[in-house]
């Protein structure tokens, strides 16, 4: 059934946009990261692989790299396992299940800018609650026995807590010693909600008459059932949570633009941030577009990986 | 099990509970307690939640030439009417929503007919436009902004409502979730209206469209949602032009022209920023939860 030329004027204007605004910008990205071109000037020169090879001789990508993946290592796992431990505590409350849903989703809703704000005022090396709280804990006795391990025989001295009391107090973001963990932090408190409720739906869809059945087999404590029956069945929602964490982490990009700038000394220079001060704060068009295309390949993989997972049926149903 | 263990449990969960919900929670009751202090309680993290609200005089008011009186003030009445008036948080807010709406609003109007199309009509090369949706649903966004930020700035379009808008026109996404919708849709209701007589265009704004309310109501959530917070794009196309900054980017620029000492003013801008969301948020929870994890398909 052929209905007038009304498809043409209903799909055009997509067809039009996907291209100009979605496909042809890979390509754009493709071209420049084999120049030099930079927004001021009028031509630019063909380098060759010469931007690419820039990836692995300066230490600055190479701390890029390293930050980046740390970031995905740290924040994945845990936020994926807090998401899931969360769910699993919630959906197996008597009451006050949703109060609680309603709160770990809160970060997945703020402005992330403006909540990253607050964590940079609330992590202040003199003003910030975080340290004042550690600080008055170095006098109350059984708090400071306990975090620094002298209730087991530990000299308190010796420990991080320790250390801390009777020195200063840690910088969270000035220090490259804690600055990518503090960033981190901040990228799972924003994450592990949006995992909590995923899990949640993965596990409605879970059959009771399973738990049943493994009963019967012989699984007697809560953890052999959730070896038997809840992980494996969890499969689809698993591959699911890791590949968009994963992805979203790649993207990190508000709290290290507002609270370090990639600082103290490139320890939380991650790929999107590097991305928008090579190419549109230095204006170096073809680093930028370089860093772009090793971005896009990074995610594709993690899309195909995923891909690849689902088609190996991880879900049994 | 008996009662006593079940009991036992149930409680220690909530004890892990409560225990994570309070630091979930801080960074919100920390930006709210704030907006309500003066700047001798933040420094020395006194008064409460709410503060002593002791009267206060501003000094740059007063610098300004005007009198004690009008210079004296409570400093939760401080800090938000410094956030309205020394950043334009008005502008930065009506900004944020003519930007959320716009693209919204153009999203509905390339995505819906298309994946009618798409859905309900057969002409040569659907399947081809299918696999291109498909294929676009793989481009993150990030990977695009350079280049697209690049021809912005040779059409001369940075800095404009434009350059905020133009990037999101078009949602693959948008269009993926509403042919999947009108799969659903019975081919007998359109064709009882093509015997009405209604051309296709109004088959998509007239039948269509209302029988797709639910599914483009969480679309809109998501959309809305990720616009409101996002603060990469403006970052890259709005560089000077105050005039022009979403809430978030305002927020931003708010916080690097600070001496340091006004977080009161900030903190209030920020809860400001942040309350739209989370009040809708808590208003329709599972209306919202349904639209943001939409994204989880992707």
């Amino acid at each position: 059934m052929s209905h007038s030329r009304s498809h043409f004027w209903f799909v055009a204007p997509a067809v039009l946009l996907m291209f100009v605004i979605l496909i042809l910008p890979i390509f754009v990205a493709g071209i420049f990261s084999f120049t030099d071109y930079n927004l001021g000037s009028t031509d630019f020169r063909w380098i060759g692989w010469k931007n690419y090879e820039a990836l692995g001789k300066y230490s600055s990508y190479r701390k890029m790299f390293t930050a980046s993946l740390t970031y995905v290592v740290i924040v994945v796992p845990v936020s994926v396992l807090l998401g899931l431990g969360s769910a699993m505590l919630i959906s197996s409350l008597r009451f006050g299940g949703e109060f609680y849903k309603a709160i770990f989703f809160l970060p997945v809703m703020a402005t992330l800018l403006a909540m990253a704000i607050v964590w940079e005022f609330t992590l202040d090396p003199i003003v910030g609650i975080v340290n004042r709280f550690l600080e008055d804990g170095c006098s109350v006795g059984w708090f400071y026995q306990f975090f620094t391990g002298g209730w087991l025989g530990f000299n308190p001295a010796d420990s991080w807590y320790g250390n801390i009391c009777s020195e200063r107090m840690p910088n969270w973001l000035g220090n490259k010693k804690y600055a990518l963990g503090s960033i981190s932090f901040i990228g799972i408190w924003q994450a592990f909600g949006f995992n909590m409720v995923l899990y949640l739906a993965g596990l409605m869809a879970v059959p009771r008459d399973l738990y049943a059945a493994a009963e019967i087999d012989g699984a007697k404590s809560t953890w052999e059932t959730f070896k038997l029956v809840t992980w494996p069945m969890l499969g689809p929602t698993h591959v699911f949570v890791i590949t968009i964490t994963s992805i979203r982490s790649f993207q990190v990009f508000d709290t290290v633009e507002a609270l370090t700038r990639g600082g103290p000394s490139k320890s939380t220079y991650m790929m999107v941030y590097a991305m928008y001060e090579k190419g549109v704060k230095q204006n170096l068009v073809g680093m930028g577009s370089t860093l772009t295309i090793v971005f896009l390949g990074f995610v594709l993989l993690i899309t195909l990986t995923q891909v690849y997972f689902i088609n190996r049926k991880v879900h049994y149903s | 099990m008996t009662f006593r263990t079940n009991w036992y449990s149930e409680v220690m969960k909530h004890i892990v509970l409560l225990l994570g919900a309070a630091i979930v929670i801080l960074p919100f009751y920390l930006m709210i307690s704030f907006s309500f202090k003066s700047p001798a309680e933040i420094q020395s993290i006194t008064g409460g939640f709410f503060g002593a609200q002791e009267m206060m005089t501003d000094r740059k008011c007063l610098k300004e030439g005007r009198s004690i009186e009008e210079c004296t003030m409570l400093p939760i009445v401080y800090n938000y009417r410094a956030a309205f008036e020394e950043a334009p948080l008005l502008r930065y807010l009506l900004n944020g929503v003519f930007v959320t709406i716009s693209i919204f609003a153009i999203q509905v109007l390339i995505a819906l007919p298309c994946a009618y199309a798409l859905a309900k009509l057969e002409f040569w090369g659907r399947d081809a436009v299918f696999g291109m949706v498909i294929f676009c649903l793989l481009i993150p966004v990030h990977a695009i902004a350079l280049p697209i930020y690049l021809m912005l700035a040779k059409l001369g379009l940075t800095n404009t409502y434009a350059a905020l808008i133009i990037p999101w026109t078009i949602s693959v996404f948008g269009i993926f979730l509403m042919r999947q919708f009108f799969k659903t849709v019975p081919d007998d209701l359109i064709n009882a209206a093509r015997m009405d007589g209604m051309s296709e265009f109004s088959i998509v704004w007239k039948v269509m469209l209302p029988t797709a309310i639910p599914a483009l109501l969480a679309f809109a959530i998501f959309s809305v949602v990720a616009h409101w917070n996002d603060y990469y794009w403006p970052r890259v196309v709005i560089t000077g032009d105050r005039d022009l900054m979403t809430p978030p980017l305002g927020l931003r620029m708010f916080k690097s022209d600070m001496d340091g000492n006004e977080y009161g003013p900030m903190m209030a801008a920020a809860t400001v920023i942040v309350a739209p969301l989370v009040v809708a948020f808590l208003l329709a929870q599972r209306r919202f939860i349904e639209g943001i994890t939409l994204s989880g398909m992707k």
